[in-house]
Parts: C-alpha cells; structure tokens; sequence
C-alpha cells in the first residue's frame, strides 16, 4: 500500500470501473433500440463487482449476458425503452455516488497533509 | 469499455436514426411523385439496421487495458430497402402519366405509416441524447476528481 492510496480508494476506483461499464453496456442497448434480432443484454452487478473486489490487479472484464424474461417484439428484438431509460439513470447516480466517495476520500488525505501547516 | 467507447455507441445509433429519418421524410415528401428517373412512380424506402462490431480503434484500446470489449455494439443502416409492393392506381384520364386506359399508378405511401416510423425515429434519437449526456456528465465527474 502506498502512502496516498488508500484501500477504499482502489475499491471505489473498482466500482466506478464496473458502473461505467454497465452504463456502456445500457447505452449500447439503447443503440440497438431498433435492430431487429437485437437481444438487450446485462450484467451481473453484485457479482462483477465482488469480482473485481477480489482480483484487484486484474483487468475489469464483466460477462455481459442476454437478460431473460423480457418481452420481445415481432421482429426478434428485446430491448425495453422503460427498463434502459432507468437504468441508464440509476447507473448514472451510481457513478456519482462513487465519484463523491472518491472524492471525499482525497480531500481527507489532502487535510491530512496540509495540518501541519498551520502551525 | 471507457466512457469514450460510450459515446461513440451512442453517436453510431444518433446517425442511424438520422438516416432512417431522412428515408422517411423522402417518402413522405414523394407521396404523389409518379415519375423518377428510373421511370415508374417513385418507391417506398425503408431502412435495416444492423447491430455493428466495435471499430478497431475502439477494439485495440480495449485490448491494450486487457479486457474484452463483448459489451460495445453500436449500430448502422445495413441497407436501404425498396418497397416492392404495387403502386396505387388511380383514374386520372387528364393526368400526364396516365396509360392508354387513364390510369395514373402512384406511389403505395401510408402518411400515418411513415409518420409513425418518423416518431419512433425520433424517440429513439432522444433517448440516445440521453445516453450521451449521461456518458458526459459521468466524464465531467471524474474530471473534476482532479479539482
């Protein structure tokens, strides 16, 4: 561990890195909302992101897999306008979430640096 | 994927929905054309997408991080198809174009049809703005890590 780096700053870094992986995969949803035989596809989220948790060097590499039980139209594609709208914003938020964390976390290391400046 | 790989994705489905609104607009705007340069009534166009392989500079910087790149699919107009239903016929004797019985064949063009395709095309388009302004937001985010 290095001085600057924190622990829950490389899982923050982690989770931010699955989020934006999942909002990749929900904006390509969205692009294929018209492509006829486009199956919509997720991933896991809990799990890619124990994933990651527990191989902290490896590269952030999810399975995005087809989702099941959605219904699909005449044409073979199953992408729901609805279901992609909120989770493009709930991912979104999430990144956020992560981001302030993040954030929080190096102002606490920078206020840790500068105290002994006052004196 | 990175965030930029977003956008991109997003940006293929932008341009895709434009063509498929431009098809539409066409025939919208040729309803009553009975003479194209190929002769005959003008014909319906419609468009296919297709979902598309991530391109490969996309793919190579996937690869250089060393991961795989499974969740990136952006989409194009494959084709641009031509209706090949029969034109509406129609008794016009005055018309210039009408046969030796007055007969004037017109392009088969549902308004409400084209119409409706036209919103899906752009509802589509919106929401894709609103994939892309997530991907900016969230890229503005980190950026501001740095302050």
């Amino acid at each position: 561990m290095s001085l600057v780096e924190t622990p829950l700053m490389k899982s923050l870094a982690r989770y931010l890195d699955v989020t934006a992986y999942r909002q990749g995969v929900v904006s390509a949803n969205i692009a294929n909302l018209d492509t006829p035989g486009y199956r919509a596809r997720d991933i896991n989220f809990q799990q890619e992101l124990n994933k990651a948790l527990e191989a902290p060097d490896a590269p952030v590499a999810p399975r995005p897999q087809e989702v099941p039980g959605l219904l699909e139209r005449p044409d073979g594609n199953s992408v729901s306008m609805d279901r992609e709208g909120l989770l493009l914003a709930q991912t979104q938020l999430q990144f956020t979430t992560g981001v302030a964390l993040l954030r929080s976390e190096l102002k606490r290391i920078s206020m840790a640096i500068q105290e002994d400046k006052g004196q | 994927m990175n965030l930029f790989g977003m956008m991109e994705v997003s940006a293929s489905a932008l341009g895709a929905e434009r063509v498929r609104a431009e098809v539409v607009t066409s025939n919208l705007a040729n309803a009553e054309s009975t003479r194209t340069p190929e002769g005959g009534p003008y014909k319906r166009r419609e468009v296919v997408f297709a979902a598309q392989r991530p391109s490969f500079a996309l793919s190579l910087a996937s690869a250089g991080a060393g991961g795989r790149d499974a969740g990136s699919t952006g989409v194009r107009v494959r084709d641009v198809v031509t209706d090949t239903t029969s034109p509406l016929v129609k008794y016009e004797p005055s018309h210039p174009d009408a046969n030796a019985d007055g007969f004037v064949a017109y392009p088969n063009i549902n308004p409400v049809n084209e119409l409706a395709d036209l919103m899906g095309a752009s509802r589509a388009y919106e929401m894709n703005i609103s994939a892309i302004t997530a991907a900016k937001q969230m890229i503005q985010q980190s950026i501001e890590i740095l302050k």
